[in-house]
């Protein structure tokens, strides 16, 4: 009978401590270099951004109705609202919509249809922005139109295409969050006499609840991010949107729109416009965060 | 003494397999019938037919009948949902929902349209009383069920069947996952219920088969080998197999 | 062990929504380097700089690419800052090209422009619209939405959807010199924006009420309308007869040689003048 120390005092220990503590150094140093890189992003675009907010003042740009470039008037208060109706326009559709499509691939479904749906919904994710954009351009932009109110670019056609983008997000991840439901949640519903759209609605969802959080947070990301599809439908007129049917401006399409041959406090006032993106976006992601944290415990 | 059901050659097929094989049983209300076999014998599939939760197998098959009180729950007239009210069900593995302990009891009531906070907490205190939880969780109604131990968690399982006032309470294993003194008060909780609902319970432990309950039906590769009365089948066992089973001389 | 997770997980909240940004800014961010003149002259090898007018730049960028495909051992570095800042920079010397798409004024430094090309703005409509022409008056009100209905300039009853350039767009420069900033006029807010003379046909060729502007290389697909009774057309733009055009200039200090030279001559020869027409511009009447 060998005694324990032989193998625990066995000499490849030493070597394979080496080994997990280089791999150790090696993921906080690639951690250290994600992190400088964010950093010295988010510092371009605060240098970049900070002129503008010293002469136009923080609160005269972030409250700011007018953006008139040849006036030198920039106030982004129209795109932020119209960032805002256009994301919660999207999740409006895209969560209810998404929910719905990954309860019924996993749990109503026949396997046929599950094998014929799942891939295309994959699909999605796959698609040019572009194509997106077109796609409502040329087909739903129309459509708005025809039902006679207004040009057809509008919050509503952006929130329909955006909806569509972050679709395969919500699906695939509530999808995943569905099926990682315990069975016996299932089980124990249906021995205590509910119907299968009560379990499903009942313990199901929110069974899955967290999941289902993260995935609105990161469909949310996208919808804010997302730009090129969003200037080809949504119009971009420098207004307070008043219904559905009107044309928005974005931040990012602000950004898209007019960075590429701006100058001076233009130029500025687009970065400025970069900061009020990030720390929209930091806070979004931030909350979601909590609430996922909150949630799991 | 009543039957309160009666299985009627009853055959069970798991796509080819066949897993029950003509069963014969007739089990009385207000006693606890235990049934015992080696793993794999078949037990589970059994009893899980009674509230037909076999339903959610896809591909398996039916022969014979399930009585419950004269009606073959297996008509196509007979409405599941409402079946699985009358005939609960509690698991191997206790699986309250993560909600409030409050929520895991009040769920079924919910389902039946009870909305009246008031009624709710009356519902909730009654079967949490029955289930002898109510004098631990009394004062921690709002925390999440899973926050409780084990042998708690499946009183709280016990709880929520009874919150839907069932008459057949169908248990597979209750104390399989449990500590021996969990295991103790789930056993007195089962002798109390039995005086107003009717109980099976399917265990691999012996003792408890002959502590708790009436009847034993002793079940072997699909077959109801025998079924008597629990201190007939553990004194005088009348097949060999099943007294080679309880004296421990098999598998 | 939970609190490493834990902050890594604060770092990716960060780090996602940085890159989220941070892919939409680089997205439209061009380099600014600071030229540096070091003229060679001798064979064709060297480096020029240009810097100056944003309108001038995407196409002054395709001609380099071409004039450096031609000759390899050239770099050419096209970079903006606006066309008084291509005054500037050209009198100060610090570039050896500069780029204005506008006259020189009076009271700016002596320079020498020479024109690469002419940039020509065309009025559109939906093919279905009945109209034929309009004054520049019009349409510099249809714009600043004062007229708002098709039946006020002798079309249709029916509400006038106008669409126009981004703020910065070289086209948009010259309709507003020449079309709503003649008659002190501005773009309304509501209008709408697109950010290519592509999208703007897609969203006319598709809306019957619509009307926009685009370079005249655009306008396939569209029914342009006569302004002040002159067509747009190519020999009208040459001739001066019709109205909304510019010329958009290259300017050096003194008279151009070496490889200065040969890339102005470059441009305004067939080769670039053939780039100018495939983006849109109107050509040099070429002898
Ligand atoms: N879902 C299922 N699909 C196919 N066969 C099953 C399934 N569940 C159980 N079986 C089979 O049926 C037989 C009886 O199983 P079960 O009722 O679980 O036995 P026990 O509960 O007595 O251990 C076993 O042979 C088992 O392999
Ligand atoms: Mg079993």
């Amino acid at each position: 009978m060998s005694k324990i120390s032989d193998s625990v005092l066995q000499p490849g220990c030493e070597l394979r401590r080496v080994y997990d503590g280089f791999w150790r150094y090696a993921i906080y140093l690639f951690g250290a270099i994600s992190f400088i890189i964010l950093l010295l992003i988010a510092l371009f675009i605060f240098r970049e951004g900070y002129p503008a907010f010293q002469k136009i003042g923080i609160w005269q740009f972030i409250s700011g109705l007018r953006w008139d470039v040849s006036d030198q008037a920039y106030g982004i208060l129209p795109m932020i609202i119209g960032s805002t109706y256009v994301t919660i326009g999207a999740l409006l559709i895209s969560v209810p919509l998404g929910i719905f499509t990954a309860v019924f691939l996993t749990d109503v479904a026949p396997q046929m249809m599950r094998s014929i749906i799942r891939p295309a919904i994959e699909l999605l994710v796959g698609i040019p922005s572009v194509v997106y954009g077109l796609v409502g351009m040329l087909m739903l932009v129309p459509i708005i139109r025809q039902s006679g109110h207004g040009s057809g670019d509008s919050v509503l056609a952006a929130s329909i295409v955006l909806a569509v983008m972050v679709l395969p997000t919500i699906v695939s991840i509530t999808e995943d969050s569905i099926i990682a439901v315990p069975n016996a949640y299932r089980e124990g519903a249906l021995s205590l006499g509910a119907t299968r759209w009560q379990m499903i609605w009942h313990v199901v969802l929110p069974a899955a609840k967290s999941g289902i959080i993260a995935s609105i947070v990161l469909g949310m990301g996208r919808a804010i991010g997302e730009t090129m599809a969003m200037i080809m439908v949504i119009g971009n007129s420098i207004i307070i949107p008043d219904s559905i049917f009107s044309p928005a401006r974005t931040l990012t399409g602000t950004l898209a729109l007019e960075l590429k041959y701006a100058a001076g406090l233009h130029w500025n006032a687009l970065f400025a416009t970069g900061v009020v993106l990030f720390v929209f976006i930091l806070i979004l992601n931030s909350f979601g965060f909590l609430m996922l944290r909150g949630k799991n415990k | 003494m009543a039957v309160k059901i009666q299985i009627r050659d009853l055959n069970f097929f798991y796509g080819p397999a066949q897993a029950l094989k003509s069963i014969n049983m007739d089990i009385y209300e207000n006693k606890i019938t235990a049934l015992i076999g080696p793993s794999g014998c078949g037990k589970t599939t059994l009893l899980r037919l009674m509230n037909r939760m076999s339903d959610l197998v896809p591909d398996t098959r039916v022969e014979g009948q399930v009585l419950i009180d004269g009606q073959d729950i297996f008509e196509k007239s007979v409405d599941v949902v409402n079946l699985r009210k009358k005939v609960g069900m509690v698991f191997q593995q206790p699986n309250p929902f993560p909600k409030t302990i409050f929520e895991n009891v009040a769920y079924g009531p919910r389902m039946l349209g009870t909305n009246d906070k008031q009624a709710l907490s009356k519902i909730v205190e009654e079967s949490l009383k029955k289930a002898a939880l109510w004098d631990e969780v009394k004062e921690m109604l709002n925390k999440s069920g899973m926050t409780l131990s084990g042998g708690q968690q499946q009183r709280l399982c016990i709880a929520r069947v009874l919150a839907v006032n069932p008459q057949i309470i169908l248990m597979d294993e209750p104390c399989s996952a449990l500590d021996p003194i969990s295991t103790l008060k789930i056993e007195e909780l089962m002798m109390d219920l039995k005086k107003e609902y009717t109980v099976i319970i399917v265990t691999h432990n012996m003792q408890q088969a002959a502590r708790v309950s009436d009847y034993t039906g002793f079940m072997l590769l699909g077959e109801l080998v025998e079924y008597a009365v629990t201190r007939e089948i553990f004194n005088v066992p009348k097949d060999k197999r099943c007294e080679d089973y309880i004296t421990g001389r098999f598998g | 062990m939970s609190s490493i997770k834990h902050s890594m997980k604060k770092v990716g909240v960060l780090l996602s929504s940085t890159l989220l940004l941070a892919a939409v800014i680089l997205a439209g961010c061009a380099p600014a380097s600071a030229p540096v003149a070091t003229p060679q002259a001798g064979e064709l090898s060297g480096t020029i700089n240009e810097a100056g007018s944003t309108s001038v730049q995407p196409l002054a960028e395709l001609m380099a690419t071409a004039f450096t495909a031609k000759y390899p051992k050239v770099t050419v570095n096209i970079s903006g800052g606006g066309s008084s800042a291509g005054v500037k920079a050209i009198a100060a010397g610090t570039v050896d090209i500069g780029a204005a798409s506008r006259d020189i004024k009076i009271t700016e430094p002596d320079v020498i422009p020479v024109c690469i090309a002419r940039d020509g703005v065309a009025i559109v409509v939906n093919e279905a619209n009945s109209l034929t022409g309009v004054t520049i008056e019009q349409v510099a009100k249809i714009y600043a939405g004062e007229i708002t209905n098709w039946k006020d300039v002798g079309g249709n009853d029916a509400t006038i959807t106008v669409v126009s350039r981004e703020e910065g767009s070289g086209t948009r420069e010259v309709f507003e010199e020449y079309v709503t900033g003649a008659f002190k006029k501005k773009i309304k807010a509501d209008a709408l924006f697109f950010d290519s003379n592509g999208a703007i046909r897609s969203k006319v060729a598709s809306d019957k009420n619509a009307v926009g502007y685009v370079s005249f290389g655009y306008v396939a697909g569209l029914k342009t309308l006569m302004v002040n009774n002159v067509a747009p057309t190519i020999e009208n733009a040459q001739s001066g007869k019709y109205p909304i055009v510019r010329r958009l200039y290259f300017l050096t200090k003194s008279v151009p040689s070496g490889i200065v030279k040969e890339f102005i001559d470059f441009c305004r020869g067939p080769e670039g003048q053939k780039i100018a027409l495939n983006e849109g511009y109107i050509p040099l009447v070429l002898k």
